[in-house]
Formats: structure tokens, C-alpha cells, sequence
């Protein structure tokens, strides 16, 4: 098959260089970037050697400095690195964004609870958790080299960065939009350090993958950003290309939250599936470049993997890991390595493995030691990504053909065919859910672990057995295997009360009392990987944020990947326990309606299974609903698109809260004499109720009380609206 | 603090620390193993918690190479590495 997608920009900020060229040339040179931390103090850590980015540069346009973080920064040095080189125009193309990442502004967030710690009654600096959450990446960018037709912001823990590019591609393939601005950014935290050498993850010598004498990671930071385009309409407008983005597999282990499964079969099977979408087979493979963290259990991993699914083929096929001189920049991980391994194949030069004294020979690997080669071709090369709750990626890069052919726009349509809430009021199932809004507020809190196993659940916060419960009652109740199903939920601000009391303690008693079972816990996937061990889910697994609509974020998006063939069927919807913190403080700064600020929400998860049509007819699953209309904005509502108007007589609208607002847009759009139905009454605030409305409307339409449903959730700056309807 | 009390405490830190719901401390056996399949059950990620969190709360660390395979056979055998460095 000839590659449908090309990748025809791209940009770095790395602890090498600024930018892509200074990066390229120290990547070939061997370089490593390597050196005691002097972000902040980090002299009580037991491993204090990480690769930095020297002198971040903060874009010029940027007005509102508090709400630019590293990360935010970094991004947009890579961002608009990548657009200039594709000559990227948004407003005259219909361009979209996506961001991976993983810790926001946490070193922002970190300066601020140093500061509430050495004086408790601080009380001015609040505003610097602008740039807290993992949404502001994507709106500085918006703002600064938008204006983007969409924007999404996932996370994946370390292979967000090449679900990005997974992203990107579902919605070029599925018509969305005419070319995607796609990568991720970190920036080192403390967090992250302490987290990493609580879990004894941290090589004091900085890392050297693949060694004899390996002993684990060094952090890195940095950003990378691809520009991806449809090849056909690319060539007509006379962009180069870079590289073909190919193909790509991506899935989940299931089986722990920090080790990857020794056997490595799972990576086995992404590598063999990214192959067989990118119609090649391992004699087309010249050059692979690896997760290679220089773990002893990845390293080992990751090899049996490459043997498993490549064969003979390992023993000709160079293999090479970049973290030997950028280390590991955790969410950004995999857009960098994306575009070195574009660059590789374009360029037709190796990039080493710098520090490789000494290959484990147990390995059995082809290695390219110390500094890059040069080579006849590189037809096509893979790039691997691994994060923790086994959330795995596999890119195909290749050659760039001369002769390209349109993409056929393939888009399966798609049910509702699962539906449940857990929150005030205990578990809903489908019943419960339709008559959720007629309902009063219960005083039974949720209540999880009367659903889920003590033992297979100890490890898992609360977000994490809110999700799961939902989740493990979607696929019981609607008979789906879990196997072939994926997870995607969203959060409005991940975990930052736990965040800010892991920092708490080791300001408190020093990063040596870390916790090391909780750090896992604070990365903004944890609930997803956590939801896909405990039900065995092995389908693409990550999370979504977008403030209050986080919820239908994650709906839209599993739509959308299953239209497009990514996935049979994703349990997607939202996970968000009581929070003093956004209550407190990110509410305050980020909700769209100030009643909202200050007040008391509860702990709440909804989720919905989203299927493809043809496979839950296949299964004989109920189906609840059709998902008939979906649609996304960046704005205020007053530019929103409206809405297909209501085509039977029993139509409804259902909404998170009461909105003068939305009462406008639902009356412009033709839906004004339907009957509203409100979750907020039933089930209290919290940022969880788009995913429950969500919910509610699926099983509403399905036990007949509703013949088709609008939603429509807005939060600041963003908006979606969701048509469901009878099948 | 003796010897049975000493057990008996990091008994209780295991099941708090791990989040052991519903398991009586108690009923761990002193010799009994922690780790692998035909024991406790715990891992990796369990020891480094376990490992933190006796240092936090019995003031001894864990050496962190290979003598802390030795030192974490058993509630014995952690009760005796408490013991002899307390002592020491």
C-alpha cells in the first residue's frame, strides 16, 4: 500500500540544541547531555544526573508570563519549528493540534508549593497555577501559533508523545481536518526525579541503554512536534515531505502498573501490527529506534519483543536508543524520538546508542555504538514508546513514494451499546442511568470498593476504582469481551491533590521518604492504565483532558477512533474524585461560569461503550443508541456550529448543570421545545458530569424514554455537542 | 520494643503500607515468604515501599543492592536486620 500520510514538518527542543538542525548534529556526534540538575535543588537526591534544556526560550507574543510553563514553552519552540518548515498556515487550512505530555506545569506548580511551604500564609501566587494543567499547552499554542479547528490534549504516561501522532493520524484518515500539528512536551520536575529514584529507576552515571552494565534511566526534558498531512493533497500544495508516517499499532498490556511483562508479547504483537498496516514486513525494516531506557527489565523487554516479531530479520536490523543522550523525556519521549527516526529515514544516517561501552551481549541486538552512520537507504524504520500501566505504541516510519494515492475516508459508523455512573447514589447501571436526572440527590456516597476486589484494587487511588468500577459495569452489562476493547477518560486536572502532597512530604522530610507506590499513581493516565489491568482491556488506553469537558473530550475522541478503525470498541467517559485543590484553586482559575467557583463537588465516573456498528451487531449486543452527530470547537458558543435539528418527535436534551447560555445555543439549533433533563440535581458538581450526561442520554435513548438526545458541554474557550439517537 | 513486638509492627506496617484490606496481620507467618507466587505476593514495586517505609517508621534503612533480598525473606528475617542495627 502506498503511505497515505506524510510528515512534512518538524521541530525540537531538546537537551542537545535548540531546535532541529543543533540537535541533529550532536545526536550524530554521540553527544551526551548529561549533567547534575540545576533546575532546583536536587542535592538530596540519591541520582542527580538529568539532561536539561538550557535556556528555554518563552515565546515573544507571550503576554500572561505565569500561564506559560517550561513545557508550554518548549512546545512552542517545536511547534513552530515544525509549521514554519511545512509552511502551515491555520485560519486558511483546517488545522488541528494535538498534545501529549505529562506533567504541565508541575515545575511551575512545584516553585509555587516550595514558596506555600516556607510560608504557609502565602497567599499572592495563585495565579501561577495557570500554567498548571495539562490542557494550557495546547491553549498557548492555540493562542500563540493558532488558530487550530481542534485541539486535543492526551496523555499516556510515556508513549503520549507517539499517541499524538496516533491521533493526528485517525483524524487526517477520518476527514477531520486538512493537516495536524501533532507532539508533545515535558518538562523536568521534581516530581519526576523523585519519583523515578524512589522507584530505583535512575542510573547515577547517566543512562546507557542496552549495556552490560545498565542500571536505569536519566531524566531528559524537552518537546517535539510534527506537522502531518494527507500525501495526496500535501504533493498538490508542493510541501516536501520529510517521511511517510506508514503505519502504527498501539495497545495495552494488562498486566502491572510499573513492570513491563517479560515476555514481551504484547510489543511483539504492536510491532508486527504497525508493520502489517504499513503493508511491510521485517526485510523492509533498516533501522529501529528503541523505547530503550536502559532499564534492565526494558532493555531485556523490549529485545525479546524486536526477536519475537522480526525473526531472522534482528540480526541485519540496527537498533538504536536516543535516551543515551537525551534521556528519558517521559510524555515527549515518543514525538522526539518520532521525528529522529523520520529525520533518520530522510536523512539516511543512523542515530547511535551514545555510552554503549559495553552491549549486553544477552541482548542479541544490532547496535550502533557512539556515533551515527551513514547509510545507502533507510526504507523504512519503527519507533517504539512504553509507558507505565502498559500503554504501548509502535510507529512505521518510511521513504516518502513519489506517487501517492487519496485517502480513502474510511468511517465505520457508531453505537452507544454500555452505560454507566458511579457517584452519589452508589452504581448506575443502564436503568439507573436513564432515570438518573429524575432523580434526588442521594446521601450514599460512591461507594467503589463494594464493586471491585480488595486485593487485585490495593494499588489503585481513588480515581483509578471510580474508573474501574464504571468501566468493569459498561462491559458486564453489554456482554463485550474486554480483550479487544480500549479506555479512554478523561480529568480535568489529573491528580493534583495527590501531586501536591507527594511534594509536600519530600519538602517536608526530604525525597528519600518518596513514595514510591504512589508516584505511578500521579501521572495523568494512571486511572487508565489502573482501569485496563484491573479489567484486562488491551485496546488503545489513554486519557484526554479539556477542563469541565474533559468527559466529552474523551466520547468524541473514542468516536472518532472507532470510526476510523483504531479500535472496535472504547469505554470512554470521565474519572474525578473530590478535589480541595480545584475547588480551591484551579476552579476559581479555570471554571467558565464563576457559580461554580468555590463550590463542593463529590466523587463521580461515568463512562459509556462506544462501539463500532458492524462489530456489535457481529456480538449481538444491545445497541443503545446511534451515535448520530458529533462535533467540536475552540471558542466561545457564539461560534460554534449548530447542531443537525431534531428529526423525531421524542427528542430530548440533556445537560450537565442549568446554562442561560446553553438554553441560546439549544433554542438556535431547533431544540428548544424539547424536554430538558439536568445530572447536576441527581448527582452534585463535580467536573465528571459531561461524561454522566453522557451517560444518561445513551440510556435514556436506549430504554425508549427518548427517541434522540442533544448534548452539548462547554467549557472555557472549548465546546462539543454529541447527537445520540435510536439505532 | 522485643522481638515479638518488633514483628508484630512491621506485620501491621506491611499490611497499612501495602493496603492488605482485610488481612490480618496476624496471620502473617514469621517465616513465611513475601515475595512470589507462594507467598504474600508481593513484588518489586511492594519491596521499594516496604523498604521506604521502614526507614520512615523503624528509623533503619534497607541496604538497596542485593543484601535486601536476604533482608526481606521474611518478617523474621527484617525484624532481625531492625534489631541488629539498632543495636548496632
Amino acid at each position: 500500500m502506498t503511505p497515505r500520510l506524510w510528515v512534512t514538518g518538524a521541530g525540537l527542543s531538546t537537551p542537545l540544541g535548540d531546535g532541529l538542525e543543533a540537535t541533529w548534529q550532536r545526536l550524530i556526534r554521540g553527544d551526551r547531555a548529561f549533567a547534575p540538575v540545576s533546575l532546583f535543588d536536587a542535592t538530596q537526591q540519591s541520582g542527580r544526573v538529568a539532561a536539561e534544556v538550557r535556556g528555554v526560550r518563552f515565546p515573544p507574543e507571550a503576554r500572561e508570563v505565569q500561564a506559560w510553563s517550561r513545557t508550554s514553552a518548549m512546545a512552542c519552540v517545536a511547534a513552530r519549528e515544525a509549521m514554519a518548515m511545512a509552511r502551515v498556515t491555520p485560519g486558511r487550512q483546517r488545522v488541528g493540534l494535538v498534545v501529549g505530555g505529562t506533567t504541565g506545569g508541575m515545575f511551575e506548580t512545584e516553585e509555587l508549593l516550595a514558596r506555600l511551604h516556607a510560608d504557609p500564609g502565602c497567599r499572592d501566587t495563585l495565579a501561577q497555577m495557570l500554567s498548571h494543567p495539562l490542557t494550557a499547552t495546547g491553549d498557548r499554542l492555540d493562542e500563540t501559533l493558532g488558530p487550530f479547528a481542534r485541539v486535543r490534549t492526551i496523555s499516556s504516561a510515556c508513549s503520549s508523545g507517539a499517541n499524538a501522532l496516533v491521533v493526528a493520524a485517525s483524524w487526517l484518515l477520518a476527514g477531520e481536518v486538512d493537516l495536524v500539528v501533532a507532539g508533545a512536551s515535558d518538562a523536568l520536575c521534581r516530581l519526576t526525579l523523585s519519583g523515578f529514584n524512589a522507584l530505583a529507576a535512575i542510573d547515577r552515571e547517566g543512562c546507557r541503554p542496552f549495556h552490560r552494565q545498565r542500571r536505569g534511566i536519566s531524566l531528559g526534558e524537552g518537546a517535539g512536534f510534527v506537522v502531518l498531512e494527507r500525501a495526496a493533497e500535501a504533493q498538490a500544495r508542493g510541501a516536501e515531505p520529510i517521511a511517510a508516517l506508514a503505519g502504527w499499532a498501539l495497545g495495552s498490556e494488562a498486566h502491572h502498573i510499573t513492570n513491563p511483562a517479560a515476555d514481551g508479547a504484547l510489543v511483539a504483537s504492536l510491532v508486527e501490527r504497525a508493520l502489517a498496516s504499513a503493508d511491510l514486513t521485517p526485510a523492509d525494516i533498516d533501522y529501529v529506534n528503541a523505547h530503550g531506557t536502559g532499564t534492565v527489565l526494558n532493555d531485556r523487554m523490549e529485545a525479546a519483543a524486536l526477536a519475537r516479531a522480526l525473526g531472522t530479520e534482528v540480526s541485519r536490523i540496527p537498533v538504536s536508543s536516543s535516551k543515551g543522550q537525551i534521556g528519558h523525556t517521559l510524555g515527549a519521549a515518543g514525538a522526539i524520538e518520532a521525528v529522529i527516526t523520520a529525520l533518520v529515514v530522510s536523512r539516511r544516517t543512523l542515530v547511535p546508542t551514545a555510552g554503549l561501552s559495553d552491549p549486553d551481549p544477552a541482548l542479541g541486538l544490532v547496535h550502533v555504538p557512539h556515533a551515527g552512520r551513514r547509510v545507502p537507504r533507510v526504507r523504512a524504520a519503527l519507533s517504539n514508546a512504553f509507558g507505565f500501566g502498559g500503554m504501548d505504541t509502535v510507529l512505521a516510519f518510511s521513504e516518502p513514494r513519489a506517487s501517492v494515492a487519496a485517502v480513502a475516508r474510511r468511517r465505520r459508523d457508531v453505537v452507544v451499546t454500555g452505560a454507566a455512573v458511579v457517584g452519589p447514589g452508589g452504581l448506575r447501571g443502564v436503568e439507573g442511568c436513564a432515570t438518573l436526572p429524575e432523580q434526588e440527590r442521594s446521601r450514599a456516597a460512591a461507594d467503589p470498593d463494594a464493586h471491585l476486589d480488595s486485593g487485585r484494587a490495593r494499588r489503585m487511588d481513588l480515581a483509578a476504582r471510580l474508573a474501574a468500577v464504571v468501566t468493569q459495569s459498561v462491559l458486564a452489562e453489554s456482554g463485550a469481551s474486554a480483550a479487544n476493547t480500549g479506555l479512554v477518560l478523561g480529568s480535568s486536572f489529573g491528580n493534583v491533590d495527590a501531586s501536591a502532597g507527594f511534594m509536600h512530604k519530600i519538602f517536608e522530610r526530604g525525597p528519600r521518604f518518596a513514595s514510591p507506590a504512589e508516584f505511578p499513581n500521579l501521572v495523568p493516565s494512571a486511572a487508565v492504565g489502573h482501569g485496563s489491568i484491573y479489567c484486562g482491556l488491551r485496546g488503545p488506553a489513554f486519557a484526554t483532558a479539556d477542563l469541565e469537558t474533559s468527559g466529552e473530550c474523551a466520547f468524541v475522541q473514542a468516536a472518532q477512533m472507532v470510526a476510523g478503525g483504531e479500535a472496535a470498541r472504547m469505554v470512554a467517559g470521565a474519572t474525578e474524585p473530590r478535589s480541595a485543590i480545584v475547588e480551591g484553586v484551579l476552579g476559581a482559575l479555570f471554571s467558565r461560569t464563576p457559580s461554580r467557583v468555590g463550590m463542593q463537588r463529590d466523587d463521580l465516573a461515568a463512562a459509556v461503550l462506544v462501539e463500532a456498528e458492524d462489530e456489535a451487531r457481529r456480538r449481538g449486543a444491545a445497541v443503545l443508541a446511534r451515535v448520530a452527530a458529533w462535533d467540536e470547537w475552540r471558542g466561545d458558543l457564539r461560534g460554534a456550529r449548530l447542531p443537525p435539528p431534531p428529526r423525531t418527535p421524542r427528542a430530548c436534551v440533556v445537560l450537565a448543570r442549568p446554562d442561560d447560555d446553553l438554553e441560546r445555543f439549544v433554542e438556535r439549533a431547533g431544540w428548544g421545545a424539547c424536554p430538558r433533563w439536568v445530572c447536576v440535581r441527581a448527582v452534585g458538581e463535580s467536573d465528571a458530569l459531561g461524561a454522566v450526561a453522557i451517560a444518561v442520554a445513551a440510556a435514556r435513548v436506549g430504554t425508549r424514554r427518548a427517541s434522540e438526545a442533544l448534548l452539548v458541554g462547554v467549557a472555557r474557550g472549548r465546546g462539543y455537542a454529541i447527537v445520540l439517537a435510536e439505532p | 520494643m522485643d522481638a515479638a513486638e518488633l514483628r508484630a509492627e512491621i506485620k501491621r506496617l506491611i499490611v497499612t503500607e501495602l493496603n492488605l484490606k482485610g488481612r490480618d496481620p496476624e496471620s502473617i507467618g514469621d517465616d513465611a515468604p513475601l515475595f512470589g507466587s507462594d507467598g504474600l505476593g508481593l513484588d518489586s514495586l511492594d519491596a521499594l515501599q516496604l523498604a521506604m517505609s521502614i526507614e520512615e517508621r523503624l528509623g533503619v534503612a534497607i541496604p538497596d543492592d542485593e543484601a535486601a533480598r536476604a533482608v526481606f525473606r521474611s518478617v523474621r528475617s527484617i525484624a532481625e536486620h531492625v534489631a541488629g542495627a539498632r543495636s548496632a
